[in-house]
């Protein structure tokens, strides 16, 4: 078992590209953390860097309290699963589970012995004879993890593991990663682009731009309390919905005005914006689609055009106008719509929405950052 | 009327079909009559020079016996011994070189690959005389021409990295990258996980490193100079065919001809289902 800690780490790129800038993390014992971001934020360079498998620029990397830059990957306890599987091809299932064991001199009826009850965890004993190119892609995957398994190693890492499969066994190997972590019970470093995967697996999410940290915090954290804009529309699907607006202060209470509205910014969030000395003036307002909901005749709300109504089964994306030409998303569940009502959403209908002061976000026109979090 | 036109495209296939396997028998014949040709001659023993007919009159091993009793056994020996330490010598350098310029990302090194691939295309004929002083001088010319040989044949072996460098270049670094992780050095890597899937270019190299000097005429000849000793059958057996020697050996060097084909034709035929093998599917996602 074993910590990971990251101090200060760099990598600077032959070409002088900066690819990650002084990252810095702790990351416990048996703790789950997700490195999250889009394609080119360094993320996987950072894993990589972990691994042993690209060279760290500045800054250490340190596995249980030693210093392992200068270690090589096999030296340094951890396994990995890559992407594309990275599948010995000309091995059968066994002997690829069974390679690092093997190279280790490990006896072979231990070697069996772990190979077996690797494959049984995995449930791909029936496939042990066969080469990787007669498995589909699941079953690989299973194959991946499962070599990674019988290393016995203090750090798993995962670079993307389900991003190459279809949605439907990726929504399974996710649930199955969850038990194996239980299982495994080590430390666990992920890396995906996927926000979803990010939220339903990590005990600790890290959100990465542009090589820069963006966030470190628990699912719920960077859901509800999201540090910048960046971390606001990246996590949430559809994205959260970003107003420029004003924002009041009339009796000690605060208000924001989107479109010509008046929504009062409920007591939770004013006492913190009160006590963060948040100054009246222009800022950029972010609510997620959920917490948009349509309001009933009379009540204060927006008005907008309906341009796209998208039927995803259990709820509506609405994809909405509004008088100014500004796009907004709301999301509104099936369950909560009269059959009239739900038929009267068609393209080009007028509506009026509305949202409460609870799940209002705040964030500084300039520096895009919350409003209400201390800075990184 | 469907049917009809089916039956037309059936005919038309039928047609062009045997059209080709035709054409590509008379393409064999044509290959084969050289070959088919020596083989007879070897077989002769009515007359020991060249005829005006094909079929043998009368048939027998005296040719290969007077090959058992000449210098063609030292001479085929010492082609083998260049040929068997060139392949074995160039098929490692040529790999190591290839799978280092392939995997390791170090300085100059387009600038190297850029830099051989030119040098490379000079002939090497250019290079001749200055190598033979070079042999020469360390004692490695005439008698003791198979060691000189070898280490022409081996010195410059790293320059043809390109073949085997593209194919390197197709195996996906992932499984470096893992095999690395499993525990595997540079060196397991390289012999456990990149060569077996490597199989048909490792083949290639062996074959082409085996042929070139197995086949060697001009350098050999300019190396050995004049010394039977040093020979390789090429330049052995060409010696025969001298206006004096000519009607004496030419049934011989027919026999020769036949001894030289048998180990290539061979390694051919054992080596090329491996051609066709296609080993890295499944490696990554497909």
């Amino acid at each position: 078992m074993a910590s990971v800690k990251l101090t200060k780490v760099k990598k600077i790129y032959d070409n002088k590209v900066v690819a990650v800038h002084d990252f810095d993390l702790e990351i416990k014992d048996k703790e789950f953390v997700v490195f999250v971001g889009p394609s080119g934020c360094g993320k996987s360079t950072t894993l990589r860097m972990i691994a042993g498998l690209e060279e760290i620029s500045e800054g250490t990397v340190e596995i249980n309290g030693e210093v392992v830059n200068d270690l090589q990957p096999k030296d340094r306890g951890i396994a990995m699963v890559f992407q594309n599987y990275a599948l010995y091809p000309h091995m059968t299932v066994y002997d690829n589970i069974a390679f690092s064991l093997r190279l280790k001199k490990v006896p072979e009826d231990v070697v069996y012995e772990k190979v077996t009850n690797a494959a049984k965890v995995l449930g791909i004993t029936e496939y042990l004879m066969r080469k990787p190119r007669a498995l589909s892609g699941g079953q690989r995957q299973r194959v991946a993890i499962g070599r990674a398994m019988v290393r016995d190693s203090n750090v798993f890492l995962m670079d993307e593991p389900l991003s190459n499969l279809d949605a439907k066994l990726r929504n399974q190997m996710r649930a199955e990663i969850i038990l194996l972590r239980e299982k495994l019970d080590t430390t666990f470093i992920y890396v995906t682009h996927d926000q979803t995967e990010a939220m339903t697996l990590g005990d600790r999410i890290v959100i990465m731009k542009d090589g820069y940290i963006m966030q470190v915090g628990t699912p719920t954290e960077v859901f509800e309390m999201p540090q910048n804009l960046f971390v606001a529309e990246f996590i949430g699907a559809p994205k959260m919905n970003i107003i420029k607006t004003e924002l009041l202060q009339e009796g000690g209470e605060y208000y924001v005005t989107p479109f010509g509205a008046k929504f009062q910014v409920n007591d939770i969030k004013g006492e913190m914006l009160k006590k963060k000395a948040v100054k009246p003036g222009e800022i950029l307002l972010g609510v997620r689609p959920e917490h948009i909901s349509l309001a009933k005749p009379g009540e204060e709300g927006i008005d907008c055009k309906l341009v796209v109504n998208e039927m995803m089964g259990s709820e509506l994306h609405l994809h909405v106008e509004t008088e100014d030409g500004s796009s907004l998303i709301v999301r509104i569940p099936t369950v909560d719509l009269e059959d009239e009502e739900r038929a009267s959403l068609v393209a080009g209908c007028q509506l009026r929405i509305k949202f409460g002061g609870k799940v209002m976000h705040f964030f500084d026109p300039e520096s895009e950052e919350n409003l209400l979090t201390d800075k990184a | 009327m469907e049917q009809k036109r089916h039956m037309g495209l059936k005919t038309l296939n039928r047609v062009s079909n045997t059209a080709i396997y035709i054409l590509l028998i008379i393409i064999s014949v044509v290959w084969l009559i050289p070959f088919v040709f020596i083989l007879l001659q070897s077989f002769r023993v009515e007359s020991t020079y060249q005829v005006g007919y094909v079929i043998p009159h009368e048939w027998g091993w005296q040719n290969y016996l007077n090959l058992w009793n000449s210098d063609f056994k030292r001479w085929y020996l010492n082609t083998f011994i260049i040929a068997l330490a060139s392949a074995v010598l160039i098929t490692i350098i040529q790999l190591c070189m290839s799978y280092t310029l392939s995997r390791f990302r170090f300085k100059m090194r387009a600038g190297l690959m850029r830099f051989m691939l030119i040098l490379g295309m000079f002939p090497g004929m250019l290079t001749m005389i200055i190598l033979y002083r070079v042999l020469s001088d360390l004692g490695l010319t005439q008698a003791n021409a198979v060691p000189g040989l070898i280490l022409v044949g081996v010195a410059s072996s790293g320059m043809g990295y390109y073949v085997s460098k593209g194919f390197f270049d197709t195996i996906p670094k992932s499984l470096d990258e893992a095999a690395r992780v499993d525990g595997a050095t540079r060196f397991q890597v390289l012999y456990k996980i990149i060569l077996p899937l490597s199989k048909p270019i490792v083949i290639y190299t062996i074959l082409t490193a085996f042929m070139g000097p197995w086949g060697d005429y001009v350098f050999a000849r300019y190396v050995a100079f004049g010394t039977s000793a040093g020979y390789n059958v090429a330049v052995g057996m060409y010696s025969w065919l001298t206006n004096d020697q000519i009607a004496r050996m030419y049934t011989t060097f027919c026999a020769g001809g036949v001894i030289v084909a048998l180990p290539v034709t061979i390694l051919f035929l054992c080596l090329q289902k491996y051609y066709v093998e296609g080993v890295t599917g499944g490696a990554v996602k497909g």
